[in-house]
């Protein structure tokens, strides 16, 4: 078709379009490979595969935007498509005579079905592709989706500011419009015998049209030409995404969720000596320098950020992969190398976005190509806490107290235990004698007068339910899960020696716990200091003892209307969904499950150290969000049936949760709506359990 | 410049404090840094840092554990530690301050930091019997501490919040109310670095004197009574207020 003029000017332009695609490659490479070693990942080519089987079924997107995931597909499909459509093209241009319209019927021997099939889906995803890229477009620049933006108060690259993503969609948006255009034109002019029924789209454009040589080479020279221009243009783009997506999702996070990466690579490296932490964008891991050209901005993260949510807090995770490739864009296709070494905290994010993370993982858990901000944010705090960067002063008092006494709550060490001397009966020391559970209580269940009656209550269950359990009394430290989050790695190493020393003491078959914090680090983290044990949540413990007739069932809650939250570190962490819902199930409550629930449970606002914290960021808190959301899903029973008089309960199975939601309902004012109690406290109603009123009602002197 | 903060390692009370006789039950408490001397260490630190020179931490070892207070004060800064080998947990603060005093005697300091006081006996003595000892002026209840040439600006704050400036010429003895800025946090992995490679040097106690005084008895406060919760419907709640009321003849 093309002449040889055409012929000699597009192959020139298809040499430099590959030269400058594979030099932006290559630039994207070199600046990957220049993060820190990751944790080893095991089968690699297995892990791709499996990464290449969720793109094609677009598997990850669909977590959250239903609607819009779907579109998203469209797109995708419709570009993979014309991966092979612009191949065809290109032979249609080069070889003379070979034209696939109408079945190919000039071509000798030419298989007239597989063309027509071929013809067909081309043509048809064409209209896909524009349908969906017309949507996009019109989401971001007419509708002016808010899920775009990022608020005032969050750390942005002045380029992205000053709209750098908006043109960017735009460019790529226009060139799909262009290209799709242009080439269901070519083929609309290639149609000189009139409609052809297996190119719909073509042969109503020819019906408009016409046929015409001129045009064919003219739209020909639009849809292709682009192309030699877009690819390269792609490499220096956010649309990296195209490419950098399935490799990021084939090299994700294969450990635990709940293990955190170590401070310092485990890798030792020849004449390299790592300092903890990242205080540079290159001091993180190449998987996580990785994730900022996989990003598209689609800002997914930052829909379920507990904190992004609250107004007045600036972080944003997606604000944070976008800083991190405009930051590697500007020094490696720019010439701003020199602010590769500022401080991410001025040039990804604010210290203040830093400190108000809650590390609740659904940031992570929510992304469709596997990127880990929330490990970036731990990384930088923990090279904040070894530079001296002045820390608020809440947690300042929590990591010193954890330091000296073992609890962040400034008690003295004998005291943790005392609870349990106050107890009807002897609960067993098991660094002195052997038992079967080792029962780790954590700081908030052994020392904070909220929750003590839920710990007590727990120990009279465990009790009744003849389980053979103890406690470490004054040898049991905190378990270091928050520590660690915060980003004081040495003390979290303090803490896990001196609990390793304890249950070096201590003679158990598992460890339960109450708290799910100490559950996620005892279970996922303590295996790597040598702590292989079996780890176990209360709940699971208090089911089993439930399931094995153990502990009976006398009375059926069913005056209580509940729904449940799912706390970070149990549920979306370590998958720990069902036991606490069986356990509902058994009690014959009424149960109604919040919007937001299971993995996409949002989080109470105290993880990751955020209970320390002095100074809280002005707006509604994450918790009120929450309660609201549960006393909404009340309501929508109760309109269904006016009538409704059940007690509604807001059931926890986390001590934290306990203070925090306890508090959301005083401060949000709904006192009398809606009431926070422990699941234990419930099984203890419902199985029989009095709390001793005389051993109560008189408090010893403190 | 050759700065001092004498510091104190007294019994916590972040547990039940032990009494046994008619003193702390030394075996069964743990000992801590005066919070006072974490001020002091600060604002010691802030000097240094402004001004340049060697910051030298000085303690008595009561219960032979100063070590992990020596290396904390390092990791925040300190350059120098030095401790007096006491090992008497009941040292009172006459006693303190002199063997304190014969060992910062050789260190030609310029300014010596002590905290205004350590909970353990609330007299406040180590720092004016420093200076008593080593015939520097003394101010104390001292809230910031700027040092120029060989004078140096001391800020004071008074009850109801009146401030006071003092320019004091070196050398002199520093009372530490609260440092300028509040202390620093050390990260374990540093204050372990620290306590691997860091030196203590050990100083014999020398000197005696005492403060004359000899405790005669002390006990925990005696509880006195506590709150009754009286339970029931209101009706009933009442009736038994009004039944206590009459049974105390106040009604």
């Amino acid at each position: 078709m093309l002449t040889l003029v055409e012929k000699i000017i597009f192959i020139l332009l298809a040499i430099t379009a590959a030269g400058f695609t594979f030099h932006g490659f290559k630039v994207i490479i070199d600046s990957i490979r220049k993060g820190r070693p990751a944790p080893e990942l095991k089968d690699v080519p297995g892990s791709l595969v499996k990464a290449a089987i969720a793109v094609l079924f677009q598997q990850t997107i669909f977590k959250a935007r239903k609607v819009l995931s779907a579109i998203h597909m469209g797109l995708f499909f419709g570009l993979i498509t014309y991966a092979v459509v612009n191949l065809v093209d290109v032979l249609e241009g080069l070889v003379p005579g070979f034209e696939l319209v109408y079945g190919g019927k000039h071509l000798p021997n030419a298989p007239t079905g597989l063309i027509n099939a071929f013809n067909l889906i081309a043509d048809v995803m064409s209209g896909f592709l524009l349908i969906a890229i017309i949507v996009f477009l019109v989401r971001r620049f007419i509708l002016k989706d808010k899920a775009l933006e990022y608020r005032d108060n969050v750390l942005l690259n002045p380029k992205v500011k000053a709209g750098g993503q908006a043109r960017d969609s735009l460019t790529v948006g226009v060139f799909v419009i262009m290209h799709v255009g242009a080439r269901l034109m070519s083929q609309a002019y290639r149609l000189d015998a009139g409609a052809d029924p297996f190119m719909p789209i073509a042969s109503f454009l020819n019906s408009m049209f016409g046929a015409s040589e001129v045009g064919v080479h003219v739209a020909w020279w639009i849809s292709l030409g682009w192309v030699m221009f877009i690819i390269p243009y792609l490499s220096r783009s956010k649309h990296t995404h195209f490419f950098m997506s399935p490799i990021n999702l084939g090299l994700a996070k294969q450990n635990p969720r709940g293990q955190l990466d170590p401070a310092i690579p485990l890798k030792v490296i020849e004449g390299q000596k790592f300092d903890p932490g990242a205080k540079q964008i290159y001091d993180l891991a190449w998987t996580r320098v990785m994730d900022a050209y996989a990003c598209v901005q689609c800002n997914r993260c930052q829909d379920v950020c507990p904190m992004n949510f609250a107004e007045g807090a600036p972080l944003s995770p997606s604000a944070l992969e976008v800083n991190k490739r405009y930051l590697l864009k500007e020094a490696t296709f720019g010439s701003h190398a020199d602010r590769l070494l500022l401080p991410l905290t001025e040039t990804v994010i604010s210290p203040e976005a830093v400190w108000s993370c809650t590390t609740c993982y659904a940031c992570v858990r929510v992304c469709p190509v596997g990127n880990e901000p929330m490990a970036d944010i731990v990384d930088i705090r923990r090279r904040m806490l070894i530079d001296g960067y002045e820390i608020d002063s809440g947690v300042q008092n929590a990591l010193q107290s954890l330091a000296t006494n073992g609890n962040w709550m400034s008690k003295g060490k004998r005291l943790r235990g005392r609870w349990a001397k106050e107890m009807e009966f002897p609960v067993k020391n098991a660094t002195e004698e052997p038992v079967e559970y080792l029962w780790f209580v954590g700081d908030t269940a052994s020392f904070d007068e909220r929750v003590i009656p839920n710990t007590k209550m727990v120990a009279r269950l465990f009790n009744q339910g003849g389980l053979d359990f103890g406690i470490m009394y004054q040898n049991e430290s905190n378990s270091g899960n928050d520590v660690r989050r915060v980003g004081e790695e040495g003390l979290f190493e303090q803490l896990v020696e001196q609990n390793m020393a304890a249950f070096g003491k201590a003679q158990f078959k598992q460890i339960v716990t109450t708290d799910p914090h100490s559950f996620n680090t005892l279970k996922n983290e303590y295996p790597q200091f040598g702590g292989k044990f079996e780890v176990k949540h209360y709940t699971v413990t208090l089911l089993k003892l439930i399931e094995e007739g153990k502990l009976t069932i006398k009375n059926k809650l069913s005056n209580y209307k509940v729904t449940f939250h799912d706390p970070c570190y149990l549920g979306r962490y370590n998958g720990g969904f069902t036991a606490p819902r069986k356990l509902l199930e058994l009690l014959g409550v009424e149960f109604v499950e919040m919007p937001r629930n299971c993995e996409n449970s949002f989080c109470c606002g105290a993880g990751g150290g955020q209970i320390w914290m002095g100074k809280v960021a002005p707006g509604e808190r994450p918790a009120e969000n929450r309660i609201k959301e549960a006393l909404t899903t009340f309501e929508v029973g109760r309109i269904a049936n006016p009538t409704y008089q059940k007690t509604q309960l807001f059931i926890v199975t986390c001590p934290k949760d306990m203070i925090m939601y306890s508090d959301a309902v005083k401060t949000t004012g709904n006192e009398g709506k809606i009431e926070v109690r422990d699941i234990i406290q419930l099984v203890a109603e419902a199985v029989g359990v009095e709390e001793p009123k005389v051993a109560e009602a008189v408090p010893s002197p403190a | 410049m050759n700065i001092v903060v004498a510091i104190k390692h007294i019994p916590s009370i972040a547990d039940d404090l032990p009494v046994s006789g008619n003193t702390v039950d030394f075996d069964s408490v743990d000992f801590v840094l005066n919070e006072f001397d974490e001020q002091s260490i600060e604002q010691a630190v802030l000097v240094k840092e402004a001004v340049g020179g060697t910051v030298t931490v000085v303690g008595v070892d009561m219960i032979g554990e100063l070590d992990a207070v020596l290396h904390l004060a390092l990791a925040k800064g300190a350059d120098k530690a030095v401790k007096i080998t006491g090992d008497d947990p009941a040292a009172d603060s006459h006693t303190q301050a002199k063997w304190l005093s014969e060992a910062i005697k050789g260190m030609s300091a310029d300014i010596i930091f002590a905290g205004v006081q350590a909970s353990n006996d609330l007299d406040g003595q180590i720092g004016p019997m420093l200076a008593a000892y080593l015939d520097m002026p003394y101010i104390g209840g001292v809230s910031s501490v700027e040092v120029a040439g060989d004078s140096a600006t001391v800020n004071k704050e008074f009850a109801g919040g009146v401030g006071a400036k003092y320019e004091v010429s070196l050398p002199m003895v520093v009372g530490v109310q609260a440092s300028v800025k509040p202390p620093r946090y050390a990260p374990v992995s540093k204050v372990r670095q620290v306590a691997q490679t860091a030196t203590i040097e050990k100083v014999a106690p020398s000197g005696e004197v005492s403060s004359g005084l000899t405790m005669k008895k002390m006990a925990p406060p005696v509880v006195t009574g506590h709150a009754e919760m009286i339970e029931g419907s209101s009706k009933e709640v009442a009736a038994k207020i009004v039944e206590l009321l009459k049974s105390k003849g106040l009604a």
